[in-house]
């Protein structure tokens, strides 16, 4: 009588922690897509409002540098991207390009919070349980995106005077 | 946006954290945000309109001080009603790594959260042990900031993963409007300090030295002093005439701090490390007083690399001694000085704070549901 309900609760407990393990899977999976999703909006929108600015200043280098972040096959991107942001380094910050400034350093939020996303989701799929009951099939395996940190004028840390 | 933020400590006690909290949390309702501030304190204590009273806290000895901290089931119950009514747009927890509210909201909680790392602290055994705990609350959280350097450098080392490094801000508003002390800083000039004086890290033993020196000279030259500890101590070690010219403030509120700061001529800070930020440097320069500051890494990217103040190299007590007469001679430099500051602090205004902030908390939304926010170029 009593190994049945030893038994049972260790079902019980089994399939619990599997459930819930499943379920944090899916969930740190879900968001990673969620944060890729947004790093690409916000990598859309730095390059545009780079070939605006370029197209103000007739800048021919940077409209180049900002049309190739824009087309760039998903292979080539990180390295077009760190082009463009050379580009921009290299440019004076003045009144209009203040939006470029802004959209950078939304850019640099958006890839810190993706590479931390993306390395929670990794570590978990990593586990053995996880591996064991392939929990992360229905979850292509989330991807880093390894570029220059894209920040243009550190605000609130300004460089010291050498 | 509703924005809920949970503070750790009581504010019945005065601390960083608490003002940080209460700071951001009047930036973001002056920016028109709803913002509801769940703390640890008994129901009746008098209150900000934006605090939620969580209940009595314990006392906690923690990082060498005694923080009031409320965790348990009582609190949980509190933390989960909070939530509920409260219904987020986004959650911001503060030390989230300490057994506090803090850590039962980013449990409890079903949205964004973003958290905020204040302390720089080391990895502990107790750490080590609560490993998968804290993984837990790591995954809970999905953007994380830290305050300064030294506390992402943390994040980075011991816990796997960044932080987007935000600094505190100052409300440069309340300490530019100050009054200064009634007769401060007076004809003869005066000096001021604010710390813990005992604290060797502190460097207060240098100013002590430099300012024998200067009043030997200066008839007139008084030294201001406020923070915690006893006045036979901070006297320790000075000739006995100058005793009469040492004024000490003792422990001071966040009112008296801002008025200290503009009753002087001169602030000095002569730490000797350990500073990871130098918060009592934007302090002084939204205060409008000329500085003197040890020559570490964090206080001169504060004061621009030696522009918004007067650097001299760590523990050098002879050439503190004569950037302090230098400045007390030449009120033109000191306003130069001050006008300079005042520059370089608009970069740590709350407002402009919580506008960075404020875009944390989006993209935090952002890597919640996947839709992207816009947000007006301010």
């Amino acid at each position: 009588m009593w190994w049945v309900v030893g038994v049972v609760t260790v079902v019980v407990l089994v399939s619990t922690y599997l459930t819930w393990t499943a379920a944090r899977v899916d969930r740190l999976h879900a968001r990673a897509a969620a944060a890729a999703k947004a790093l690409d909006a916000h990598l859309l929108r730095r390059a545009a409002a780079a070939a605006v600015l370029a197209e103000e200043r007739s800048a021919v280098e940077l409209y180049a540098a900002a049309r190739i972040a824009l087309d760039s096959p998903p292979e080539e991107r990180e390295a077009a991207e760190n082009d463009l942001t050379r580009q921009l380094r290299t440019i004076p910050l003045d009144e209009d390009a203040e939006a470029l400034v802004a959209a950078s350093r939304r850019l640099a939020v958006a890839r810190q919070v993706h590479t931390d996303l993306v390395r929670d989701a990794l570590s978990l799929r990593r586990r053995r349980v996880v591996r064991l009951l392939r929990m992360t099939r229905r979850h292509p395996e989330p991807e880093y995106f390894d570029i220059d940190d894209p920040i243009l004028a550190p605000a609130a840390v300004p460089t010291p005077l050498p | 946006m509703r924005v809920g933020i949970v503070c750790p400590y009581s504010f019945d006690v005065p601390g960083g954290v608490q003002n940080h909290v209460m700071d951001l949390a009047e930036a973001l309702i002056a920016l028109g945000h709803e913002v509801s501030v769940l703390a640890p304190a008994d129901e009746d204590a008098p209150l900000p309109p934006y605090v939620v009273a969580a209940g009595r806290s314990v006392p906690f000895p923690y990082n060498g001080s005694v923080a009031r901290i409320s965790f348990g089931p009582v609190s949980t119950a509190r933390v989960r009603r909070w939530l509920a009514r409260g219904d987020f747009d986004v959650l911001h927890v503060h030390e989230p790594f300490s057994l506090s509210l803090s850590m039962l909201a980013v449990l409890s909680a079903r949205g964004p959260v973003v958290a905020t790392f204040h302390t720089a602290m080391t990895r502990s055994r107790a750490m080590a042990a609560a490993q998968g705990l804290l993984q837990l609350v790591l995954e809970r959280i999905t953007a994380r900031i830290a305050v300064s350097a030294l506390a992402r450098k943390v994040q980075v080392e011991h816990v796997g993963g960044g932080a987007v490094e935000i600094p505190n801000g100052v409300a440069v508003a309340k300490f530019a409007g100050a009054a200064p002390l009634p007769g401060w800083p007076g004809e003869g000039g005066a000096v001021g300090f604010l710390g813990r004086f005992t604290e060797p890290r502190k460097g207060f033993g240098l100013l002590r030295t430099a300012y024998a020196d200067l009043a030997a000279t200066r008839p007139g030259l008084r030294l201001l002093v406020a923070g915690p500890g006893e006045r036979e101590e901070l006297l320790d070690g000075l000739p006995a005439e100058l005793h009469g010219r040492v004024t000490y403030l003792g422990k001071v509120s966040e009112e008296d701090k801002a008025r200290m700061l503009r009753s002087v001529d001169v602030y000095v800070a002569p730490n000797t490390g350990g500073e990871s930020f130098g918060m009592i440097l934007t302090e002084a320069m939204a205060a409008g007083t000329a500085i003197v500051a040890s020559d570490l890494d964090a206080f001169r990217r504060v004061l621009d690399g030696g522009r918004a103040g007067v650097l001299f190299p760590v523990g050098d007590a002879a050439a503190l001694g004569a950037r302090v007469g230098e400045l007390l001679d030449d009120p033109a430099r000191r306003s130069a000085l001050a006008a300079a500051a005042r520059e370089v602090v608009t970069e740590f205004d709350w407002p402009v704070i919580a506008e960075r902030v404020l875009e944390v908390y989006a993209t935090a939304i952002e890597a919640t549901d996947g839709r992207v926010i816009d947000q007006e170029v301010p």
